[in-house]
């Protein structure tokens, strides 16, 4: 087991350095920098300054290991657009509406799309079922901006029931939550029906309703654990689903969160942001990558020594 | 067998001969810090001749190395060691291209006939792959021969445009063999082609077989576990055990006049039907047959070689040759 | 030769199978069926299925007919005088900011997300199919070399690689359709990698390998026709992803430039009229909706139909 992380941590941790020399290059090939953006010309002396000012003169290779060493300190630089503060201290503030408003919609939306799943699985073909699948492959397919767009017309145009934008009062909330949770609600229906229907139909199930166990015990002593490594399996779609996701809703519902910074950074060609918020986000994901496999593997002995993909 | 009326042609080089053939496969073992193999021998020191025209069956347990040695015969695995000839011509490590001449004249049948026929191809297109593949004829004369051939297994010219799935397994192993057998082969490898048939059906199988090879003077390794489909249909029998050759003879000394303990134990396997004559059947492990090796003196063999502590084949009869320890 | 026939084993022997056949058995009167044909019938029962493929295929028509179907060009600014109008008999779906039928809009709008899904499936396809079939069929080293690159695939998630690729290179039709079959390879080549890998193993393979034909023969005329499925699935699966890309894209403004009719710039501008004029929003997030559900479910049924055993994952 230890050998199996130290080497999904070096895999890991491979895959981090040539996404971030990959995000780098990309970021510094294109033609067009953030002195060249704007309205307003700058005098070719004040550009050179600028440029050599913020080491942009450098090769890029130079730039890219200066750059990782300040990051390794925590130091991502100073956003361009607003030079009043760094990076991390502009991270520091927009990490909390998006955790607010994606932890609530995860831990609203999974259970509830857990339990519809299994609901679904129970009673086979029943409108509950029908039910969750219309959930789970609307909530699957259509972008989450269009869902958030569908929330505020009926929520906030029609009815005028709730406020459409903002971050302020908990009102301000529930509609970003409610488009939040559709990823995690969708996913987790989905895949529990499947995984419970998957269970339900193993020899082992009927041989345990042959030797006359009660129908709930079966459930929950066998099918509910059995039906749990895939489960596990479906957190890392779901999690790049749900952080993908807070850009369209902080956007529809501007939130000034990390999803709303993340495309005026990319709007403006704030390469210190830009390369800050991407950097996390890899490292996000990363790490979801790493534990995802873990937790299945620590839960599926037969994997321990194979591959994640075999 | 080996009688007076066999046509085996003793003068010209064997259809087949496999020589000091052996395959190892490695392990990974140990973890991170410490990465490890381990050698595994599937197949040690094998020496093998199949004559002109002449049937051999390779029989021994499940995993005893005799479908792997098939294979490496017609060089789908590569040998870790030892040669494989082929009409008297070495074709252990020819390149792709000049391989593929000879393989023209060696080709296979396999015992899951499912598995063995393309599920998206048409039988006509099966069975005249081999054509196709070594661009002979035209595309109409390749289906025509195709055909002709479907009817010489014993299918009508009409399953030309069905699947395989459509087919019983018999048929498809039919099939299999008309494919096998239609660019005219001098050997042919049929690993297990009658172990996943029904009984009625594995005789009609084994007569068609039989004919062909008579017909086309055809030489066969013919691998199998079943004792009783070997006894009827081959000349000489090879038993392998762990990977080696333990014993080998005319087809009826192996029933007759057995040596080794494990070519014993594989005839008592075979189930009778009349309990009258049920023998007395004890079970013995791999470890247990694998530490009991025959001794013979010296002395009592036609050549009289040295003797020795480790065992290995000595001539015991004119072509009978048994895995023993030598004793004085 | 043996003499002995194996009468005694296995009851009396039947001429059918001597050399010369004398009554070969004749196929049964029934047509044949390849395996496809059983798949179709499978596809057919599903109802949903049917339902989103059949949307799908009308939303097709529309967006080839799309000049006989609308009163106007997508960019003809020719209504400026009754802009942002409500929709009336004339205009079905009213009339937008700057003047266009918005009807009009809606349908061209279909032909740039269609060509768009198809253009980039058709790419994920044509990335997807020679790495897979490498992957599975040589395995080793070039096996591991993809499988990494799939994984720094799938620790990048699409969308912000996307938006960032998009930005940088200023967005643009092509740029999206390539973009979109950057990350929509991925899963086409793993699904024709698994096949593959399955079904290298099989002994139809090995004959042909016994018969002296080359891997790339193997790969050409037995693999990769029985990969037709996941190629399908994986093709037709790509198209909605392709879809929603670009509208995620152009709804961020980084997709396509206007004045090319995009859905999700549409719902983008939509946005900003939708307290006092809903149809701006409302038709082009209905219009993104349908065609992308209608393509899963059209797609989620061929899985089904093509490969059972892939059924719900």
């Amino acid at each position: 087991m230890t050998g199996y992380i130290l080497r999904r941590l070096v895999s890991v941790a491979v895959t981090f350095i040539i996404v971030s020399v990959i995000i780098f290059l990309m970021m510094h090939s294109i033609p067009g920098g953030p002195f060249d953006h704007g309205d307003m010309p700058l005098p070719d002396a004040v550009r050179e300054r600028l440029m050599a000012q913020y080491g942009l003169d450098q090769p890029l290779y130079v730039q890219y290991v200066r750059y990782m060493w300040a990051v390794l300190q925590l130091d991502f630089g100073v956003p361009f657009q607003s030079p009043g503060e760094t990076v991390l201290e502009l991270l520091g503030r927009a990490w909390v509406p998006s955790l607010v408003l994606g932890g609530l919609g995860v831990l609203i939306g999974a259970p509830l799309g857990m339990l519809l799943g299994i609901a679904a699985a129970l009673r086979r073909n029943s409108w509950l079922d029908y039910l969750a699948s219309v959930v789970a492959t609307l909530g699957l397919t259509v972008p989450v901006f269009v869902t958030s767009m569908l929330l505020i017309l009926v929520f906030a145009v029609w009815f005028n029931w709730l406020p459409a934008s903002g971050w302020g009062s908990p009102t301000h909330w529930i509609l970003p939550i409610a488009a939040y949770a559709t990823i995690p609600m969708a996913t987790y229906a989905r895949y529990t029906r499947s995984a419970m229907l998957d269970t339900l139909n193993k020899p082992f199930v009927m041989v345990l309703r042959a030797k006359g166990l009660s129908e709930n015990k079966i459930i929950f002593q066998h099918v509910l654990r059995n039906s749990a490594i895939p489960m596990v399996t479906v957190f890392l779609p779901m999690f790049i689903g749900t952080a993908t996701g807070s850009i369209f809703v902080e956007a529809m519902f501007r939130v000034p969160g990390l999803g709303a910074y993340f495309v005026t950074s990319i709007r403006t060609r704030d390469y210190p942001l830009e390369m800050a918020l991407m950097l996390m986000i890899t490292v996000m994901f990363c790490l979801a990558y790493l534990i995802s496999d873990i937790v299945y593997a620590w839960l599926n002995p037969r994997l321990r020594h194979g591959g994640r993909k075999g | 067998m080996s009688t007076a009326d066999t046509q085996v042609d003793q003068a010209a080089p064997p259809a087949l001969e496999l020589k000091g053939l052996g395959k190892s496969f490695r392990l990974k073992k140990g973890g991170f810090f410490r990465p490890g193999y381990v050698e595994l021998k599937a197949v040690r020191d094998v020496d093998l001749t199949v004559p002109k025209n002449a049937i051999v069956g390779l029989v021994g347990e499940s995993g005893s190395g005799k479908t792997t040695t098939g294979i490496m015969a017609l060089r789908l695995i590569e040998p870790t060691t030892g040669e494989i000839w082929l009409n008297g011509e070495n074709i252990t490590a020819l390149e792709a291209g000049e391989l593929k001449r000879h393989r023209r004249k060696m080709q296979v049948v396999f015992q899951d006939s499912y598995s063995a026929l393309d599920p998206m191809f048409t039988l006509a297109q099966i069975v005249a792959e081999p054509l196709h593949i070594h661009g002979i004829g035209s595309a109409a004369e390749q289906t025509d021969l195709a055909l002709d051939w479907l009817e010489r297994v014993g299918l009508h010219r009409s399953f030309g445009n069905r699947y395989p799935h459509e087919l019983s397994g018999g048929q498809r192993q039919r099939v299999a063999i008309a494919r096998a057998l239609i660019l005219k082969p001098d050997v042919l490898i049929a690993d297990e082609p009658t172990s996943a048939l029904d009984v009625s059906v594995k005789a009609q199988i084994i007569n068609l077989l039989q004919d062909l090879q008579e017909d086309m003077g055809l030489s066969i390794l013919f691998i199998s576990h079943d004792l009783s489909v070997v006894r009827s249909l081959t000349d000489t029998v090879v038993v392998m055990f762990n990977g080696r050759i333990v014993e080998q003879a005319p087809t009826e000394a192996i029933f007759t006049d057995s040596r080794h303990p494990y070519t014993r134990s594989l005839l008592d396997a075979i189930p009778v039907l009349n309990p009258r004559h049920r023998r007395a059947r004890t079970f013995r492990s791999r470890d247990e047959l694998e530490a009991d090796n025959p001794q013979i003196a010296s002395g009592d063999l036609p050549d009289g070689p040295a003797p020795s502590d480790q065992p290995r084949l000595v001539s015991v009869a004119p072509g009978h040759r048994v895995e023993a320890v030598v004793t004085q | 030769m043996s003499g002995e026939r194996m009468t005694d084993t296995f009851g009396s022997r039947t001429p059918a199978a001597a050399a010369k056949p004398v009554a070969p058995v004749a196929a049964p009167e029934t047509r044949q069926r390849s395996p496809l044909w059983y798949a179709w019938r499978r596809f057919l029962a599903n109802k949903a299925a049917v339902s989103g493929g059949s949307a799908l295929a009308i939303i097709a028509l529309m967006a080839i007919f799309a000049p006989l179907i609308t009163i106007a060009g997508p960019t003809e600014q020719i209504f400026l005088t009754s802009a942002l109008g409500f929709p009336d008999s004339q205009h079905w779906f009213g009339i937008d900011d700057l003047g266009r039928d918005f009807f009009s809009r809606i349908v061209y709008g279909a032909r740039v997300s269609l060509t768009i899904g198809f253009a980039a499936a058709a790419f994920s396809v044509i990335i997807g199919i020679p790495l897979g079939a490498v992957a599975g069929y040589y395995g080793g080293r070039a096996d591991w070399l993809i499988m990494r690159v799939i994984e720094i695939f799938s620790v990048v998630p699409p969308l912000l690689a996307a938006m960032l690729l998009g930005a940088l290179a200023g967005g643009g039709f092509w740029m999206i359709v390539f973009i979109a079959g950057l990350f929509g390879w991925v899963q086409v080549c793993l699904l024709v990698r698994a096949q593959i890998k399955a079904f290298k193993e099989r002994e139809f393979v090995r004959a042909a390998q016994a018969l002296g034909a080359t891997p790339s023969y193997i790969i050409r005329r037995h693999l990769i026709p029985n990969s037709v499925s996941p190629i399908i699935v994986g093709f037709v699966l790509a198209i909605p992803l392709a879809m929603m890309l670009e509208a995620s894209l152009s709804f961020l403004g980084v997709g396509v430039p206007p004045p090319t009719p995009s859905w999700g710039q549409m719902i983008n501008t939509g946005m900003n009229f939708m307290y006092f004029y809903w149809h701006m929003a409302v038709f082009p997030t209905a219009a993104l909706a349908i065609t992308v559900l209608a393509t899963t479910l059209f797609g989620d049924g061929l899985r089904d139909a093509l490969d059972p055993t892939l059924k719900g994952r």
